[in-house]
């Protein structure tokens, strides 16, 4: 099995929950140092370009999770970056089509890919169309749906499954919406209040092995049970909201941005109009159910519950 | 009758002439071609005069004692009839996980109050402690702020939703003085589309006193989830509190999903041009956009059930209809798609004594379950006449509009 993006809480995580099995050999790749530790064969290369579609040629995997296919925080002035990943990736399924041995591919991609317009219907399943000018974020999500889609119809023996994840919260992650939410004061865009779902952590990890395991083609959203406003997170955090007119939380965020707490601006987008998304798919057809809901997820990333499941 | 005898009477007397010879048009035309009209046809009604009331004396509408005294009753008889869809004597034994009870009395029957029952909150707006008043705002208060129960994925907030129709029913009482007539033909099973005129040129107030109007007098207080545009997405304070209260966006997509869910769906397909009509042309239906509904309608099997209501567009009286403040206001909102801005002259909305009548539902057709464009076309003209005819029933019958 090979890993990508493992450097990262939910790929290190998922390392570690694979190398408990036995008679499966993990090969974990990233281009960072893993946060969580593990003890896999992990190899530090550059996601871009060739480096790592040649490794994978070279170790000839069964199952690839593929966690790290966007660059997570692309925005404005980082194009080359994420445009960069976007090859990788796109050279990583070539890769993959010319190998016979893969039989299962698992891409994380995210909800963002929806957008966040006020056009959009209230509740996305997974063949609604994005209103809206899209982000960089949402356009490269988008792109590489699309080679999977066509690495898909060019080998249909090979299993390919798309899990959008709606933002990922717990008490140990640490991506922009938990830095955003967990923020001492939190800013928030003045007469706006958007519904938000989120999908626990160790669920997240969860769903991606339960989609090695059971999993079947297509493209699934996953969240957790439910939904919540955003005042109602902050309020379940005992977290204090400070909202701010339009351009003063445009300036808030790029100050946070600046400051190096990570939080991009796609989730503007998301702080305005929110997103919610139909989970009917993942129940119905892939058969995953998450352990804890919205509510719960915010209670136990905020350290207000103690923990029953893994 | 003579051109003389025709020409004395009027327009109001003439109107009852017209519909009782059945006359085609007759709500489009003005004084003079209702005598031309008319003049043709051998009918013998003498109208008995009609004596305008209510103007004569300085009463000033709302407070008069006998509006009072009957807002009164009715808010009573409304408390009465809630109170007995929950049981008081036995109480909810949901606790959340950081360990707060829940406290609520349950649902009659069931054995769990409406936030933490089975979801059906999300239709039937049954108050949670059985009494609309401020009185029940604590334990309301208290759910809110400890998030204690999930919002549907439409974004209604039972809570809030129940403190929004007690502040409401001030207006549908007390302001408005609504009436309303055959409620009888809102189905209390499973979905329908209620289609109504629209008006009110500044503030949606229709929408509101329709989802009123089925709370208060139907047999269950059945929640009707008004659709409203885009432009309820984009307006700071407006973008949540329109959900939280259980309206929700006209996309085809969530409309669809409603009525699939069994809720009951309120449109106004007359959309903005019909809400920012002037003055002098309220109460003439425009066209009821693309149908739109009625293909809705079809695909779910759900009855159409046209709705009059007589007072919305009266209560903010456009004189004034206006392209150039429009464009004004998209310099300043440039992600806003407003045309025509209509300008009424009153801040505070007219004391209208509003009328809403519910008629008969048209049925889906029972095999088909597809509507072509001209049939959807066809029947959202069906509908608009429908809605015009009893528009211009109850207007000809109502002696003065306070």
């Amino acid at each position: 099995m090979l890993i990508t993006g493992a450097a990262g809480w939910t790929g290190g995580n998922l390392a570690r929950r694979l190398e408990a099995r036995p008679d499966l050999k993990v090969y974990a790749v990233d281009d960072a140092k893993p946060r969580v530790p593990f003890s896999s064969d992990f190899r530090q290369l550059s996601l871009d370009r060739l480096t790592l579609a040649r490794y994978v040629l070279e170790i000839q995997p069964h199952v690839v999770f593929h966690l790290q296919s966007v660059h997570p925080t692309s925005e404005r002035g980082k194009n080359t970056e994420s445009e960069e990943r976007i090859i990788g990736s796109l050279a990583l399924f070539g890769a993959i089509e010319r190998l016979d041995t893969v039989e299962k591919v698992i891409v994380k991609s995210d909800t963002a890919i929806y957008g966040a317009s006020p056009r959009n219907p209230s509740v996305l399943n997974e063949t609604t169309r994005p209103q809206g000018t899209p982000s960089r974020f949402q356009r490269d999500l988008t792109e590489m749906e699309r080679f999977i889609g066509e690495a898909k119809t060019r080998h249909p023996d090979t299993q390919f499954t798309v899990l959008r994840f709606a933002p990922i919260f717990g008490p140990r992650i640490k991506n922009p919406i938990s830095r955003y939410l967990t923020l001492p004061t939190v800013p928030t865009l003045m007469g706006f209040d958007p519904r938000l779902q989120f999908i626990h952590e160790s669920d997240a990890v969860t769903a991606l092995e339960y989609a090695a395991d059971h999993g079947i083609d297509g493209t699934f959203n996953i969240a957790a049970r439910g939904q919540l406003y955003l005042s109602r997170v902050l309020r379940l955090g005992r977290r204090l909201p400070q909202p701010l007119p339009g351009r003063m939380f445009d300036g808030a965020l790029s100050g946070l941005a600046r400051a190096d707490m990570g939080v991009p601006r796609h989730l503007r987008g998301l702080l305005k109009h929110g997103r919610v998304v139909d989970t009917s798919e993942m129940t119905a057809t892939l058969g995953f159910e998450p352990a804890f809901s919205c509510r719960q997820t915010v209670l136990s990333a905020y350290g207000h519950m103690v923990e029953t499941s893994p | 009758m003579t051109r003389e005898q025709l020409s004395e009477m009027t327009k109001v007397q003439l109107m009852a002439i017209a519909r009782e010879c059945d006359l085609a048009g007759r709500s489009t035309m003005n004084k003079s071609e209702l005598i031309v009209a008319l003049v043709d046809t051998a009918v013998d009604v003498a109208p008995e005069t009609v004596e305008p009331e209510g103007l004569g004396g300085i009463t000033i509408p709302g407070l008069a004692p006998e509006d009072r005294a009957e807002a009164r009753a009715r808010r009573d008889a409304l408390n009465e009839r809630l109170s007995g869809f929950v049981d008081t004597h036995t109480h909810c034994a949901w606790t959340s996980t950081e360990g707060h009870p829940c406290g609520l009395p349950v649902i009659s029957e069931t054995e769990a109050c409406g936030l933490h029952g089975d979801g059906s909150i999300a239709d039937r707006a049954i108050p949670l402690t059985g009494q609309l008043g401020f009185g029940s705002w604590p334990p309301l208060w208290r759910h809110l702020s400890l998030a204690t129960y999930d919002i549907d994925s439409f974004g209604l907030d039972p809570v809030i939703a129940e403190m929004a129709w007690h502040v409401l029913n001030m207006l549908y009482y007390d302001y408005f003085r609504v009436e309303v007539e055959g409620i009888e033909n809102v189905p209390m099973e499973g979905g329908a589309v209620l289609v109504a005129n629209h008006g009110g040129a500044a503030i949606p107030y229709d929408g509101a006193m329709l989802s009123l109007a089925v709370m208060n007098e139907a047999k269950l207080p059945r929640r009707v989830r008004v659709v409203g545009t885009e432009i309820f997405n984009m307006l700071p304070g407006v973008s949540h509190m329109y959900r939280k209260v259980g309206a929700a966006y006209a996309a085809r997509d969530d409309a669809r999903e409603l009525l699939k869910r069994g809720h009951l769906l309120g449109v106004f397909p007359e959309g903005e041009r019909g809400f920012m009509k002037p003055v002098w042309e309220a109460y003439r239906v425009g066209r009821l956009g693309r149908g739109g509904f009625a293909e809705l309608a079809e695909e779910a099997s759900a009855p159409i059930v046209p709705v009059a209501i007589i007072g919305s567009e009266e209560v903010h009286p456009a004189v004034m209809v206006s392209r150039k403040l429009a464009r004004l206001v998209r310099l300043f909102f440039p992600e806003q798609r407003v045309d025509e801005i209509a300008v009424a002259l009153n801040p505070i909305p007219l004391p209208i004594r509003w009328h809403i009548r519910f008629l008969p539902p048209v049925m889906p057709s029972a095999e088909s379950h597809h509507l072509d464009a001209l049939d959807q076309l066809e029947r959202a003209e069906d509908v608009r006449r429908t809605i015009q005819s009893a528009l211009d029933d109850i207007l000809s019958e109502r002696r003065t509009a306070f």
